[in-house]
C-alpha cells in the first residue's frame, strides 16, 4: 500500500516535473541540487582506450592528502612494473610504484595538477616499452584477510588512494577493529558532467569492484553492502546487476542529480541520515569506497598488485573523439588530449576533473596522478560580466548543505569573516551549485574559498598569540618561582648560622663545637645538592665570619660590574648575573676555601639553567606538537 | 574574462532574462488593462520608460558606473511596472514622470543601484506620489462598462498631456475606484453588501474591470512561478493571509468587512503578490522569511484597508516590512545540514 502510494507520488512528481523542471528537487533526499547538461554520450560513444604506454612518465611524489613520500631510487636506476619507487614512514601517505619498465632520468620538481600551479618533486621515468613486470609484488596469498589490520597493511603497500577525487590514503579511513561500520556504501554515482570513468569501469570490471566490496566487507565484518548507481547509467546498473547475483549486496539506483555523488549527499539518500558536522561518516558507522577504489582493493589483495593505472575520461566540447582509457600514472594530460582528435589547437587551459569542481591548469604539460577522473578540454567560453546580487535566493535553493550562499557571499565579500563562519561556511562542500545557477554570475565558490583559507589564518595567527602568551606567562611564573626558591634557601642558611652561633657560644666547648661543626655540615650537606668531599670543617664563628666577609666582597664586586643585582626576567640580565655569580665564586675561592655558601650558590644556578634548558626543550616540542596540528589541520 | 575556478559551466541564467521573464508575464495584465480603461496605460508605460532612461543614465553617469551593463539589466523594468499599474490610467504626465524619477533616484541609486535598495522601488514612488497629489492619484478612469465612454488614444493623449477633453464631460470617466467607493459608503452609513450591489459591480459582485486586471496578473504571476522568476511563497503567503483574514472577519460582521472575493479581485492585490512583493531585493531571502514577509504584508494591507486613512494600503505596508527583512531573515535562517534539528 505504502508502496504502491510512495510510487504514484513519484509518477506524479515525474509528470508535474515536465511543467516545472524543478519539481525533480522531490525525488531525492537531499536539500537543493542542479540538473546540469551531462554530455556523457561523448566519451562513452568511443571505446575504451588501453595499453597506452607514453615514453615518459612523471610521478610527482605527493598524488595524495598527507605528506611527500621519498624517492627510493635513484637516477640512472632502471625499475621495473609494479617496483616501490616512493615511500615514507614519516606519516600520512601512499607510496608509489612505477607503472611500466623503464628508466629513471630525473628526480626534479615537476608540474603536477595542483591550484597553486607550482613544480613539485616529481621522478621521471623514460619507459621502454618492454612492460617488464614484478608479480605479486606485495606478496599476498591471493585469500581475503579477515581482520582490519591486516587489510590495512595491504592496501597501504599498495598505494591505494580514494579515486573519486578526495585522495585521502585508503588505509588511514579504514577502522582497527572488525563491526565498527555498519554499511559499506559503494559510491557509483559519478554526479559530474563528461566524466564517464566509474561508469566504463562498472560497465567491464564490475566483478572486479563486487569482489573488492566482499573483500573490504569480510575484513571488516560489514553486515549490509549498498551500491548507489545514478539512473542514468543504465548499462552499468545491468553490468553490475549481473556480477552481483548470489551475494547481498544491495543495487540501489539513485536519481540523476548533481551532487548526488558528494559523500554527505550519498548517505542521506542511502540511508536516510546526515552525517553529524564535524564528524566523520566512520563515527555513523558508515564507510563509502568510490567503485574505482574498490577494484585497486582487489587487485591488491588477490593480485598482490599496487596502484599504477587508473580509468580515466578525456572528454570536452573541445574534442572530436573523446573516450576512456586505462591510463598509466605518470602520462601526460595533453598527450591524452591530443590522442581524441581536438577541433582546435588545445592552447588554452585544460580542466582535471569535472566542469563543476575541476581545476582548470596552469600548465597542460601534467601527469596524471592517482585522483585525476577525467581530462576536460572545454574550448573557453565568453563569460558573462559579474551583475550584482539580486538576493533573488535561486543558490539558496540550490544548496545540497542547505547554506544560504547568498548570504555567506555578502559577508564575504565585506570580509565578515566572523559572520561567515558563524553561517557554517566550513560545511560548504564548495560542489558549485550556487555558481552554477547565479543569474548574476556571482564567483560564490571562490568567494567561499577565500573565505576559508581567510579564517584559517586568523585562526592560525590567533593560535601563535596564545601559544606565545602562554610561554610568556610560563616564564614569569617560573622565573617569581625561582627567586622565592633563591630567597627560601638564603632564609634558611641565614637560619641555620643563627643557630649555629647560638650553638656554640652556648657550649664552648671543642669537641662540642666540632660535634656542631658536624651537625652544620650535614645540614648543609642535606640543603646544597652537590658537595665536594674535602671540606675543611671550621668553627661555626669563623664561619660566620667568612660568610660575612664574602657577603662584603660580593657585594664590592657586583657593584663594580652590575650596578644592582637584577631580578628582572630577561635572559641577557640573567646571563649577567650567572656571571657575577661565577666571577663572585673565582674571587671567594682561594681567600676562603673550602665555604660552601658561593658553591650552593652556583649550584642553584647550575640547576635553574639545567631546568631552564628543559623548560626550554619542553616548551619547543609542545610549539612542534602545535605547528605539526597546524599543518595537519591545513591539510585537512 | 577567463573562468579561474570551479566551477566552469552555467545554467545560462541571468538577470536580464529574469526581469523580462516578469516583463512577459506583465503582458496579459497590460492587455486586459487597455480592454477595460483605454490605452491610457500605453502612454503612461512609454512616458515611465523613457524617464526610466533618461533618469538611470544620468545616475549612472554621477556613480561612475558603466551605463550599458547596468541599463540592459532592465531591473528598471520592474519598477516601471509596478508603478504604471498603480497610477491612475488618465494621470497628468507630470504625475509618472515625477514618481519614476523620485522610484530610480531615491529608491534605487541612491542606495548603491540594483541590489542594494532596502525600499521596493516602486512602492516607495508610489508612496511619494500618493502623498504629494492625492487628488490626481485618486482620480481614476472608470471602466467602459462603468462609464459608458469608451477613450480612443487620442483622447487620453490629450487627456494626459493637457488636462482636458472636449468629447465627454471629465466626471463622468472617472470616478472613485471601488475600495474607495465602499470605504466611503461604509463611513456614512450603507453597509458592504448594499455597496456591492452599485454598478461598479457586475452580476458576481466583483467590480468591473478591476477583477479582469486581478485575474490577468494572477495567470501572468502562475507563469512566473513556473519558469521559477519568483519563488511561491510570496504568493502563498500573501493570498492565504489575505483570504484568511478576510473570510474571519467577513463571517464575524458582514456589514462591515466586505467578503473574500472583494478583497482578493479589487485594487492591486494581485499586482502585490505576484509583482511587488517578489520583488527579491527588498525582501527576505530565507524560505520561512519569505512566507512571514509576504504575511506580514497581508495583515498591513487588511488593516490599512479597513481602518486606516488610505483605501489602498499595499505601497505602505511593503515599504514597513522592507524595514522588517533584516530582523525577519537573521531568525528564520533554515538548519544546515549536520545540525541538530
Amino acid at each position: 500500500m505504502i508502496q504502491t502510494l510512495s510510487a504514484l507520488k513519484v509518477s506524479l512528481i515525474k509528470w508535474f516535473a515536465r511543467f516545472y523542471p524543478m519539481a525533480k528537487r522531490n525525488l531525492y533526499h537531499f536539500h537543493g541540487g542542479i540538473f546540469p547538461q551531462y554530455h556523457k554520450e561523448l566519451s562513452l560513444s568511443h571505446p575504451l582506450k588501453r595499453g597506452i604506454i607514453p615514453k615518459i612518465l612523471v610521478l610527482p611524489l605527493r598524488q595524495h592528502l598527507g605528506i611527500r613520500t621519498e624517492a627510493k631510487v635513484k637516477v640512472g636506476d632502471r625499475v621495473l612494473k609494479n617496483q616501490c619507487i616512493a615511500d615514507t614512514k614519516k606519516g600520512l601517505s601512499a607510496p608509489i610504484h612505477a607503472p611500466t619498465s623503464g628508466k629513471v632520468i630525473a628526480i626534479e620538481p615537476r608540474y603536477k595538477p595542483h591550484p597553486s600551479g607550482l613544480k613539485k618533486l616529481s621522478i621521471v621515468i623514460e619507459t621502454d616499452g618492454l612492460d617488464e613486470c614484478i608479480d605479486n609484488v606485495l606478496d599476498v596469498k591471493g585469500n581475503i584477510p579477515n581482520d582490519p589490520l591486516a587489510l590495512k597493511e595491504i592496501v597501504h603497500r599498495a598505494g591505494i588512494v580514494g579515486m573519486g577525487g578526495a585522495g585521502f590514503p585508503t588505509f588511514a579511513k579504514l577502522p582497527e577493529k572488525p563491526g565498527i561500520v555498519k554499511n559499506l556504501l559503494i559510491n557509483g554515482a559519478e554526479c559530474e558532467p563528461f566524466i564517464t570513468c566509474d561508469d566504463m569501469l562498472m560497465q567491464t570490471h564490475a566483478d572486479e569492484i563486487i569482489k573488492g566490496a566482499q573483500i573490504v566487507g569480510q575484513a571488516l565484518g560489514i553486515e549490509r553492502i549498498l551500491f548507489g548507481i545514478e539512473d542514468n547509467k543504465q548499462k552499468a546498473i545491468q553490468a553490475v546487476t549481473k556480477a552481483c547475483e548470489n551475494t547481498h549486496i544491495e543495487i540501489r539506483p539513485v536519481m540523476t542529480v548533481y551532487p548526488m555523488g558528494g559523500q554527505t549527499q550519498l548517505i542521506q539518500e542511502l540511508l536516510g541520515m546526515e552525517v553529524p558536522s564535524e564528524h566523520h561518516a566512520i563515527d555513523v558507522g558508515v564507510l563509502m569506497m568510490n567503485v574505482a577504489t574498490l577494484r585497486a582493493i582487489y587487485h591488491a589483495v588477490i593480485h598482490g598488485s599496487p596502484l599504477i593505472s587508473r580509468f580515466v575520461t578525456i572528454s570536452g566540447l573541445g574534442l572530436e573523439e573523446p573516450f576512456n582509457a586505462e591510463a598509466l600514472l605518470g602520462t601526460s594530460f595533453l598527450e591524452l588530449a591530443e590522442m581524441a582528435a581536438p577541433k582546435q589547437p588545445i592552447n588554452y587551459p585544460l580542466i582535471q576533473g569535472g566542469p563543476m569542481m575541476g581545476m582548470a591548469l596552469h600548465e597542460n604539460n601534467v601527469p596524471i596522478i592517482k585522483t585525476t577522473n577525467c581530462v576536460l578540454a572545454n574550448p573557453p567560453e565568453p563569460v558573462e560580466p559579474v551583475m550584482p546580487c539580486i538576493r533573488c535566493g535561486e543558490c539558496m535553493d540550490a544548496c545540497p548543505i542547505n547554506l544560504l550562499p547568498q548570504q555567506l557571499y555578502w559577508h564575504s565579500r565585506n570580509h565578515e569573516f566572523d559572520r561567515v563562519e558563524k553561517l557554517k561556511v566550513f560545511d560548504c562542500i564548495e560542489c558549485g551549485c550556487c555558481s552554477f545557477v547565479c543569474p548574476s554570475h556571482i564567483p560564490l565558490v571562490q568567494y567561499y574559498r577565500h573565505a576559508k583559507s581567510a579564517i584559517k589564518e586568523i585562526k592560525h595567527k590567533e593560535a601563535i598569540a596564545k601559544l606565545a602568551q602562554k610561554r610568556h606567562e610560563f616564564k614569569l611564573e617560573r622565573l617569581a618561582r625561582e627567586k622565592a626558591e633563591r630567597d627560601a634557601k638564603i632564609k634558611a642558611k641565614k637560619a641555620a648560622v643563627k643557630q649555629k652561633t647560638a650553638q656554640s657560644a652556648s657550649t664552648k666547648g671543642s669537641a662540642s663545637a666540632a660535634a656542631a661543626a658536624k651537625a652544620a655540615a650535614m645540614k648543609q650537606k642535606k640543603q646544597a645538592a652537590s658537595e665536594s668531599g674535602t671540606e675543611t670543617v671550621l668553627s661555626a664563628r669563623d664561619n660566620a665570619i667568612a660568610l660575612a666577609k664574602k657577603r662584603a666582597q660580593a657585594a664590592k664586586d657586583s657593584s663594580k660590574k652590575t650596578p644592582q643585582i637584577p631580578h628582572k626576567p630577561t635572559q641577557v640580565t640573567r646571563q649577567k648575573t650567572i656571571e657575577a655569580d661565577r666571577q663572585m665564586d673565582k674571587n671567594t675561592k682561594p681567600s676562603e676555601a673550602g665555604t660552601e655558601v658561593p658553591k650552593d650558590k652556583s649550584s642553584t644556578t647550575d640547576d635553574a639553567s639545567k631546568r631552564r634548558a628543559a623548560a626550554i626543550a619542553a616548551a619547543r616540542q609542545k610549539a612542534k606538537k602545535s605547528a605539526q596540528k597546524q599543518e595537519d589541520l591545513h591539510e585537512a | 574574462m577567463i573562468q579561474v575556478s570551479s566551477p566552469f559551466t552555467h545554467n545560462n541564467n541571468s538577470v536580464r532574462k529574469v526581469m523580462l521573464n516578469v516583463q512577459l508575464a506583465a503582458l496579459p495584465a497590460l492587455f486586459t488593462h487597455i480592454y477595460f480603461f483605454g490605452f491610457g496605460i500605453t502612454i503612461q508605460w512609454t512616458l515611465a520608460l523613457i524617464t526610466l532612461l533618461v533618469v538611470e543614465t544620468i545616475m549612472l553617469k554621477l556613480r561612475n558606473r558603466p551605463i550599458w551593463p547596468y541599463l540592459t539589466d532592465f531591473s528598471g523594468l520592474i519598477t516601471v511596472t509596478g508603478l504604471v499599474f498603480c497610477i491612475p490610467p488618465e494621470a497628468p504626465w507630470w504625475v509618472i514622470v515625477s514618481g519614476i524619477t523620485f522610484a530610480i533616484i531615491f529608491g534605487k541609486h541612491l542606495y548603491g543601484g540594483l541590489g542594494y535598495n532596502p525600499f521596493n522601488p516602486a512602492m516607495l514612488g508610489f508612496a511619494f506620489l500618493l502623498i504629494s497629489f492625492p487628488y490626481e492619484m485618486t482620480q481614476w478612469t472608470l471602466p467602459t462598462q462603468v462609464s459608458g465612454y469608451y477613450l480612443s488614444f487620442i483622447d487620453s493623449f490629450y487627456l494626459i498631456f493637457s488636462g482636458q477633453i472636449h468629447s465627454v464631460p471629465l466626471d463622468q470617466i472617472t470616478g472613485a475606484t471601488p475600495l474607495d467607493e465602499v470605504k466611503t459608503a461604509l463611513s456614512t452609513g450603507v453597509t458592504v453588501p448594499t455597496s456591492l450591489m452599485s454598478d461598479s459591480f457586475n452580476a458576481f459582485r466583483i467590480p468591473y474591470g478591476w477583477a479582469a486586471v486581478n485575474i490577468a496578473f494572477f495567470i501572468g504571476g502562475t507563469w512566473m512561478l513556473i519558469s521559477r522568476s519568483i519563488r511561491w511563497q510570496y504568493p502563498v503567503g500573501f493570498l492565504l493571509t489575505m483570504i484568511i483574514l478576510s473570510a474571519a472577519f467577513n463571517w464575524f460582521d458582514p456589514e462591515t468587512y466586505a467578503p473574500v472575493r472583494f478583497h482578493l479581485l479589487t485594487g492591486g492585490l494581485m499586482l502585490a503578490a505576484f509583482f511587488i512583493i517578489t520583488d527579491p531585493v527588498s525582501s527576505s531571502t530565507t524560505p520561512m522569511g519569505r512566507f512571514i514577509y509576504a504575511s506580514g504584508i497581508a495583515v498591513l494591507v487588511y488593516i490599512i484597508r479597513n481602518w486606516g486613512a488610505f483605501p489602498e494600503g499595499i505601497a505602505f505596508a511593503v515599504l514597513i516590512m522592507n524595514m522588517f527583512v533584516p530582523i525577519i531573515d537573521q531568525y528564520t535562517q533554515p538548519r544546515v545540514v549536520g545540525y541538530r534539528k
